[in-house]
């Protein structure tokens, strides 16, 4: 049965509220029958067939909500099958099943863990060159990546179902992480230099250079401290009691 | 003191806009730190007070994601409710805001991240409810209406995050008469407290980079942009 492209579309629409009503039972699966039900509405005319497809999308299920979209698109690569009988519709849960936890993975490690950081990092060391814009051009940056990929995503899962495991676009991005991490890493560092000879210089008489270095020398024994396993709060409140305390002495 | 209950209203709108799009629709990370406190500071009137709580909290989380069943602390909520105090603050003084006006929006409201994340798992309850009504609704054949229950499950975050970001800008405009009698060698202590918090910030998210030679990257950024900054001069 052919799915018009409008219904498609809102499909990946609808895929966008995967996470609205997440609870610890059921978690994504009431955000996944949301997101399936106008093409479930179109394979099954028959009220009874409908009601069942919409139940086998009400078990448990849960993963990254972007890669999610991969899984939107082969589970009606296959809901498409199993309407024409070519299927049986245990191979749908097993396809979510089998994927739901490895893409989990793969999109936890690449955006959550990587590109986030990145992004947000280099726009924060941005910020004091571009001001606000930054936060526009974080908006920009992230999506431009997340929306390319999530629509890909979806577009591989309805054109390959169980396929697309091999495909490069997915197995790229562990490396495509590792590098990204680099770059949030790098970005970080230079932002809290970058700030503390800023507001060094913003201090009137010798007190500048001293306010520069002390932030540089909180930055790294933050740096040794978190390592420790000091909490961040205590960290950021004591680094707060520390500079107030130079502020009074210098 | 008059308070500005149209600030209120604003702070309510964004904090619940920001903790819809944080928690199920799109998730294009308006709701990151830097973007949801600079959104609330430009709403509000003072942009560098948002932008620079903001991107405070940007760096402090910058690490922390929801993985499998662990639940990070709320990031949103810190920075909308930071950024929202600190331009209540400002504004009710009637003067734009200063690094030490931000330091107080960082320090008060740094708690928030962790009370973000005990309403979240509170508000799922409500979730779980839905999923039981939609099986119930199903079961009596009206599924299109049993679908749509997972829309219902964004309210009850917009209204419990909007309402504690209108009582952070609340709380700022009424902690305005008590700022201005704050001594001044303590302003100029609060002033300093936002640099050494922002270095450990940025310390944390190196750490929170997850990358394992991230402090050599770090380092190397650091002197080249350092030396390169100070060079330059002021």
């Amino acid at each position: 049965m052919r799915m018009p492209r409008s219904v498609l579309l809102r499909v990946y629409g609808r895929s966008l509220f995967l996470q609205a009503a997440w609870n610890p039972q059921g978690m994504q699966n009431l955000g996944l029958a949301y997101a399936l039900y106008p093409a479930l509405e179109v394979l099954y005319p028959d009220e009874v067939a409908r009601s069942e497809a919409v139940r086998r999308h009400l078990t448990v299920f849960n993963t990254h909500p972007y890669v999610a979209a991969s899984i939107v698109g082969g589970v009606l690569h296959h809901e498409r099958r199993i309407a024409r009988g070519e299927e049986s519709p245990d191979r749908v849960v097993a396809f979510k099943a089998a994927l739901m936890g490895p893409l989990a993975a793969l999109g936890d490690g690449f955006f959550w863990l990587s590109l986030r950081p990145a992004v947000g990092a280099a726009c924060a060391a941005l910020v004091p060159w571009l001001g606000g814009w930054a936060a526009l051009l974080f908006l920009f940056l992230y999506n431009a990546v997340h929306l390319w990929l999530r629509a890909r995503f979806y577009r591989l899962g309805l054109l390959l179902g169980d396929g697309l495991v091999n495909q490069p676009a997915l197995q790229r991005l562990p490396r495509w992480g590792t590098r990204l991490r680099h770059v949030a890493a790098a970005c970080a560092g230079g932002l809290a230099a970058g700030l503390a000879v800023q507001f060094g210089a913003q201090q009137p008489g010798a007190a500048g250079p001293w306010l520069a270095a002390g932030c540089v020398g909180l930055g790294v024994a933050g740096y040794w401290a978190v390592g420790r396993r000091l909490p961040h709060t205590v960290s950021l409140f004591l680094a707060a009691c520390l500079a107030m305390a130079a502020s009074a002495i210098l | 003191m008059t308070v500005e209950w149209g600030q209120v209203l604003w702070a309510f709108a964004w904090g619940g806009l920001c903790a819809v799009e944080r928690r199920g629709f799109l998730q294009a990370m308006v709701s990151r730190p830097l973007v949801a406190g600079t959104g609330a500071g430009l709403l509000l009137g003072d942009v560098q007070a948002g932008l620079y709580v903001g991107l405070l909290f940007e760096l402090y989380y910058l690490g922390t994601a929801s993985l499998g069943a662990s639940r990070p602390e709320n990031d949103t909520l810190a920075a909308t409710a930071g950024a929202a105090f600190a331009v209540g603050l400002a504004r009710a003084n009637g003067a734009p805001s200063v690094p030490a006006v931000w330091s107080l929006g960082v320090l008060t409201c740094a708690g928030m991240g962790p009370l973000g994340r005990w309403m979240e798992m509170r508000l799922e309850r409500h979730a779980a409810g839905l999923l039981g009504r939609a099986a119930s609704i199903a079961e009596a054949g009206q599924l299109r209406r049993a679908v749509r229950q997972n829309l219902f499950g964004l309210w009850p975050f917009f209204a419990a995050f909007g309402a504690v970001t209108a009582l952070a800008s609340l709380a700022g405009q009424l902690a305005a008469p008590w700022e201005r009698r704050v001594p001044l060698e303590l302003l100029r202590g609060l002033a300093w407290a936002y640099p050494a918090m922002a270095s450990v910030a940025a310390a944390i998210a190196v750490r929170g980079a997850n990358d394992r030679r991230g402090h050599l990257y770090a380092g190397v950024a650091a002197v080249a942009v350092g030396a390169a900054a100070w060079g330059a001069g002021p």
